[in-house]
């Protein structure tokens, strides 16, 4: 009885086969994805798709195949691409996602809705838009250097990341501050240069609701927005100008590595007036300070006492734009709505974030400056 | 559960877990009566013969209708997430016959299993852990947002998650240790359920936003999803693959418990034909029922609110009972 | 077993020459006063042999009789003639090293013994003289259980030989020996050993009268006796232990487990035996701790690879792909390329391959053997990567498992590991990880469900004994190892008291003031 069920089990599940097999090597893979914006309401998508051939010993050769299309959906758009390659492309280890900046300033959750509700989908990649640019430019752009264009552009995101000018939020953590209300998000921009072989990092481009807004934080500021957010990478260097002696341009200028970064945020509702208070507390390193004499007492003190003036100025500077493009990236919304949801409930937030107050303080702190005084 | 109490699901979960706490105390209250019994053998007891008989059938019917739907809830599961071509009756017949294979060793077997395999809720743990370093208390405030009310509707769900504490009904006497070993057992074990349920609610309610796990049905999953380790990517796969063994566990209890009524029912002794009748039962419901979403919410329903009957209100209404028998007996054996 | 112990515990009452096994149940035939007589019933007994010899002396008054197969010469010459001649004894019968008889069919059972025996015209006995000679290898160190520390001897195939090595390791009064002789035509004889108040009676009683029952014409190997004693055959776990080693025969003895052994063969069985007992070497107590904690887990990691890796990689490369990490996406995708075959068809002949190289190697003597393994290994494995049968990554994944599969301790498991990995390879083929969770939770509990003379075959995990886990994942320091494993039934937990003590020595020497008692310092010592 029980070998007779055993052999019927085995048969079964020999004859019947393998219905969800998904052979590795008959599907062709896609790393990179770039959406853009047709002229009639359409979307164009373009995809990459690298070709290896084996090679007996050490890497293959390599080719790359580009191919874009115009459809309505995004999946629509994967069926015409099917139908021009051989065997059938596959977007589940998507690295990067580009979006035109057309697009962009449209609402994106249509364009991602695929890659969240697929199982298959890979939401560990990164979200960047293409300014002044198309993403089919960047995609089949023949840039310099023999590496994939998914590893050059997760690579640039990546070193970004990790010198503090990115958030580095894939596609799932981005999608939290998608949907919730009272809470944006910065993306990173990417822009061609001139010469078309090489992309720039060019700043985050700032998010309200769902849509590009078009304003950007510049890629000289991103570092200590980024520390606003509380985000910190491997390396955050901050240089900045705090001294006008008139000898030589360079002696006015200190670098900083920060150590620590230590941000506490405050909503204070006072009387149905929301306002923030943003409190940063870093402990920096000294990296490059060409007039050196920091033997001399009280001169590091002044310095950081000078670094804590110029970068407020500079907090007040990029929350201004924040406020601007009323892109609520810190999440004060979120907050009032968190803690003080009868304020919440009367308020239009969309329309008050421009309006509050929002006041950064940082305090820096000098623990170490290389080893020379 | 979060999508009738939003975010104070937890508060939801918590009382849910103290409700059931208090059924397990009365629970133990009538199984101590009869420390000798079944569920089945004591139905007969406190209902009579011609009463209990019919209640145990229901019993019986009840668990059946447990194991159907944990079989469709996985199975829907598993087509969703890994397998989405491969048909129902493959993964049924492959999980009920896992299951049957398990329950044939006998309790203990049963048990031993259980104890090893529990070590492997330490990987889930694990895995979870991972994904708490995006998480964000904020998204659990405000607290109480939709009011008491929906907190309670979200204990009703909530409960659904505990209606496997009927085993220690069931498995009471098959147990050795001394009444209040086995109390302490069942108390310690409903904490451990309750800290894990607590935990992963938790995690995940941190990590989604409030609007976003609106739209996510297995947060858990969808928040492994995005994780990558050095060595592998898509936690999310292997998570499955290890819930994969916590169903069949589940499922080989109802199993047991379905075909020990049996054996008590018609009072023989090998419980191996009834187990695969009753598996097979079991593969044929699940297969009628189908992956349908609304033929799937139907029986859901069906089997919740029998749960209700018969992990709630029958219990407690044996705790009463239990009291005015024993006394019974004592005034009988004393006379 | 009540008769049998009586005599073993009064054998001031009774002086008896003892038998290797009794004699019980066996017809007995007397002997008559006429030589020709007997000489004919013996000769009748085995047929007219041509090897047995009969050597008529005092001019046919007398014969001795030995089969010269199994008797040596010069033993004859040395127990019956030179003391003769020497002028001990007049007569043959009051030789001192003789043992006497008057049953026939004994005299037929010590001669094929190789004995020889001497009878006399006129006289109702027979002397019998154990001339048996015999050819036994030293006690090398077995070819398959080599230790890089340790004792480096081995048993043979002479049984007494064996238990001696065993007896002088196990130098006390409660190591029992029990024989049996089975095997209606073999006549083979067989031990059952154990430490009388360690080992549980019951596990005793149940192992007599499992080999009992055997009613078999031949018994040759314990590998024979081991299928028809043990619990459940339809497995593929070897549920006794099989071991060529004295040192690990005597440690699992005091641990309170049993052992048979059979003439003829140097392996030892040893009941009841865990999964776990499988992967435990005798190196591993050689080593410091921390060594052989760390080879322990290497080994046990190695059941993983070995069971799951060939399915683990096809369940990747045919069903979730996604689960490769970004880096390695490229590289694997162009290994695979242009392969032909689906990787479930690679892997089965992949592995398929391997055990023909591994069996080819087997047979063949050493210089052969290696030239296969360099055809096999070298060869086959480049040129099949370079035709593109077969991709490379595969054979990675191979060749770890034949290795993982080899690191096991003992033969019969790893060949039943290498078994499992074929059921597994065709789920993952068709379920992809699903298919891989059903296998391994089937064999789980097969292996859960499994017994092994009533102790459960996957303790310490199933049940689950946090205590006795010292001695299967890692290798606690020897004087944790306080009590005995809880699956042997030991009667006396306990194994050994308190052996550090003299480190209270220094602690009461440093605190003058003498307050610590020993309790304290004792249970220090249990934390270390």
């Amino acid at each position: 009885m029980k070998v007779c069920f055993f052999i019927c089990m085995v048969c079964t599940l020999f004859l019947t086969g393998c219905w969800d097999e998904k052979q590795f090597k008959n599907v062709k893979l896609v790393l990179s994805l770039g959406f853009d914006q047709g002229e009639e309401g359409e979307i164009i998508q373009t995809v990459s798709i690298p070709t290896v051939n084996r090679a007996s010993e050490g890497p293959g050769s390599e080719s790359l195949q580009i191919v874009s299309t115009s459809a309505n959906t995004p999946l629509h758009a994967r069926d015409k691409i099917d139908q021009m390659i051989s065997e059938t492309y596959d977007p589940s280890k998507v690295k990067v996602v580009l979006l035109g900046e057309d697009l962009a300033k449209k609402n994106i959750y249509p364009i991602l809705d695929d890659m969240y509700r697929s199982p298959r989908s890979n939401l560990n990649a990164y979200l960047a838009v293409v300014e002044e640019g198309t993403a089919k430019e960047v995609i089949s752009m023949n840039h310099s250097g023999a590496t994939r264009i998914s590893n050059y552009i997760g690579g640039l995101l990546e070193a970004a990341v990790s010198s503090t000018h990115a958030t580095g939020e894939n596609l799932q953590l981005l999608c939290a501050e998608l949907l919730e209300p009272g809470i944006d998000f910065s993306v990173p921009l990417l822009k061609i240069e001139d010469d078309g072989s090489l992309l720039t990092f060019n700043g985050m481009g700032l998010f309200h609701e769902k849509a590009y807004t078009g304003e950007k934080i510049g890629a000289e500021q991103t570092t200590m927005y980024m520390l606003l957010q509380g985000v910190k990478g491997r390396v955050a260097r901050l240089t900045e100008k705090i001294d006008d002696n008139g000898k030589d341009e360079i002696l006015d200028y200190v670098t900083v590595s920060v150590a620590e970064n230590d941000r506490k945020m405050k909503v204070e509702n006072k009387d149905g007036e929301i306002a923030a208070t943003i409190h940063l507390d870093m402990s920096v390193k000294i990296a490059e300070y060409p007039s050196d004499h920091l033997y001399v007492k009280g001169r590091i003190e002044e310095i950081s006492k000078k670094l804590s003036e110029r970068l407020t100025e500079e907090s007040v500077d990029i929350i201004a734009q924040l406020q601007e493009a009323n892109s609520d990236v810190f999440g004060i919304g979120r907050r009032v709505k968190a803690y003080h949801p009868e304020v919440w409930k009367e308020i239009d937030w969309s329309e008050t974030y421009p309006e509050i107050s929002i006041t950064p303080t940082v305090e820096v702190e000098i623990i170490q400056h290389g080893i020379i005084n | 559960m979060h999508s009738v109490a939003r975010q104070d699901g937890w508060i939801s979960l918590l009382i849910g877990a103290l409700a059931i706490q208090v059924i397990l105390l009365g629970i133990w209250v009538v199984a101590k009566s009869f420390p000798e019994d079944t569920l089945y053998t004591i139905n007969d007891k406190l209902f009579t013969k011609w009463i209990g008989k019919p209640i145990s059938i229901l019993y019986i019917l009840y668990f059946i209708g447990v194991g159907s739907l944990i079989i469709l809830l996985f199975c829907r599961m598993i087509s969703m997430w890994v397998l989405p071509n491969t048909p129902l009756w493959v993964t049924s017949s492959l999980l009920i016959s896992v299951c049957m294979y398990m329950v044939s060793g006998g309790l203990i077997v049963l048990g031993r299993m259980y104890t090893m395999l529990s070590l492997l809720l330490g990987l889930l743990i694990f895995f979870i852990i991972i994904a708490t370093k995006e998480m964000h208390l904020m998204y659990l405030f405000p607290i109480l947002e939709s009011g008491w009310g929906k907190v309670f509707a979200g204990i009703n769900k909530a409960i659904f998650s505990f209606f496997g504490f009927i085993v220690s009904l069931v498995i009471f006497s098959k147990v050795e240790g001394s009444h209040v070993q086995k109390l302490k057992t069942i108390v310690y074990a409903h904490c451990f359920v309750t800290t894990f349920y607590m935990f992963t609610v938790f995690a995940s309610f941190t990590f989604f936003s409030t609007s976003e796990l609106k739209l996510v049905p297995e947060p858990v999953l969808y928040m492994l999803k995005a994780f990558t380790l050095p060595i592998i990517a898509r936690i999310d796969l292997f998570f499955i693959s290890i819930w994969v063994i916590n169903v069949a566990t589940t499922l080989a209890t109802y199993l047991y418990m379905a075909s020990l009524g049996l054996s008590d029912l018609f009072k023989r002794e090998p419980q191996s034909h009834f187990i695969v009748l009753i598996g097979v039962i079991i593969f044929i419901i699940s297969i009628y029922v189908g992956l349908d979403i609304s033929r799937i919410q139907a029986f859901n329903k069906v089997v919740t609110n029998s749960g209700y009957i018969f992990s709630v209100a029958l219990p407690l209404i044996m705790v009463p009972l239990s009291y005015f028998i024993r006394n019974r007996r004592k005034g009988e054996s004393s006379s | 077993m009540g008769i049998f112990t009586r005599i073993f515990r009064n054998n001031r009452d009774k002086l008896a020459d003892r038998h290797m096994s009794e004699p019980s149940g066996e017809k007995e035939v007397q002997c008559s006063r006429r030589l020709s007589e007997n000489v004919e019933y013996i000769l009748g007994a085995f047929h007219q042999t041509n090897d047995l010899k009969i050597r008529v002396l005092k001019k046919g008054e007398a014969a001795l009789l030995y089969f010269e197969s199994l008797a040596e010469h010069e033993k004859i010459h040395e127990k019956i003639f030179a003391p003769l001649e020497m002028g001990h004894a007049d007569d043959v019968f009051q030789l001192p090293n003789a043992k006497k008889t008057s049953d026939l069919e004994e005299a037929v059972r010590t001669l094929l013994r190789g004995h020889a025996i001497y009878m006399e015209e006129g006289k109702k006995e027979i002397s019998q003289f154990s001339v048996t000679s015999s050819f036994g290898r030293t006690p090398e160190e077995p070819q398959n259980e080599k230790v890089v520390r340790g004792a480096h001897d081995g048993f043979v195939e002479n049984m007494m030989t064996n238990i001696n090595l065993i007896r002088k390791r196990v130098e006390h009064r409660d190591l029992t020996i029990k024989y049996f002789k089975l095997g209606k035509k073999t006549n083979t004889n067989v031990s059952v050993i154990y430490m009388d108040g360690i080992a549980d009676p019951t596990l005793v009683q149940e192992i007599e009268t499992r080999l009992h029952s055997i009613d078999s014409d031949m018994i040759h190997s314990p590998g024979h006796v081991e299928e028809f004693i043990e619990d459940q055959s339809n497995s593929p776990f070897p549920q006794m232990l099989n071991t060529e080693r004295p040192d690990r025969v005597a440690a699992n003895l005091v641990e309170g487990r049993v052992a048979i052994m059979s003439e003829g063969s140097p392996t030892t069985l040893i009941a009841p035996a865990t999964f776990f007992m499988f992967y435990q070497a005798p190196d591993d107590y050689n080593m410091r701790w921390f060594t052989g904690t760390f080879v322990r887990l290497i080994r046990l990691f190695s059941f993983i690879i070995a069971v799951g890796l060939p399915a683990f990689y096809i369940a990747v490369v045919s069903f979730h792909f996604e689960v490769i990490p970004d880096e390695l996406i490229i590289p694997v995708k162009a290994s695979i390329n242009e392969i032909a075959y689906p990787p479930i068809i690679e892997g089965l002949v992949m592995v398929i391959i391997i055990e023909l190289i591994r069996e080819a190697g087997i047979r063949l003597p050493a210089p052969i053997g290696q030239t296969i393994g360099i055809v096999g290994g070298l060869v086959i494995g480049d040129a099949v990567v370079r035709a593109g049968l077969v991709s490379n990554i595969m054979v990675i994944v191979v060749a770890l498992t034949a290795i993982a599969s080899f690191v096991v301790p003992s033969n019969e498991l790893s060949t039943a590991l290498r078994l499992l990995t074929f059921p597994l390879i065709v789920l993952a083929g068709t379920l992809g990880f699903i298919g891989i969770v059903f296998g391994m939770l089937i064999i789980l509990t097969h292996l859960t469900r499994l017994h092994s003379f009533g102790v459960p075959y996957f303790a310490p995990l199933a049940p689950l004994s946090l205590v006795d886990l010292k001695d299967t994942f890692v290798r606690l320091p020897m004087f944790m190892m306080k009590l005995r494993p809880k699956d042997a039934h030991a009667l006396k937990p306990v194994a050994l008291d308190p052996s550090r003590e003299w480190k209270n020595r220094d602690g009461q020497n440093q605190s003058k003031q003498g307050s610590p008692g020993e309790k304290t310092s004792s249970t220090k010592d249990t934390k270390q």
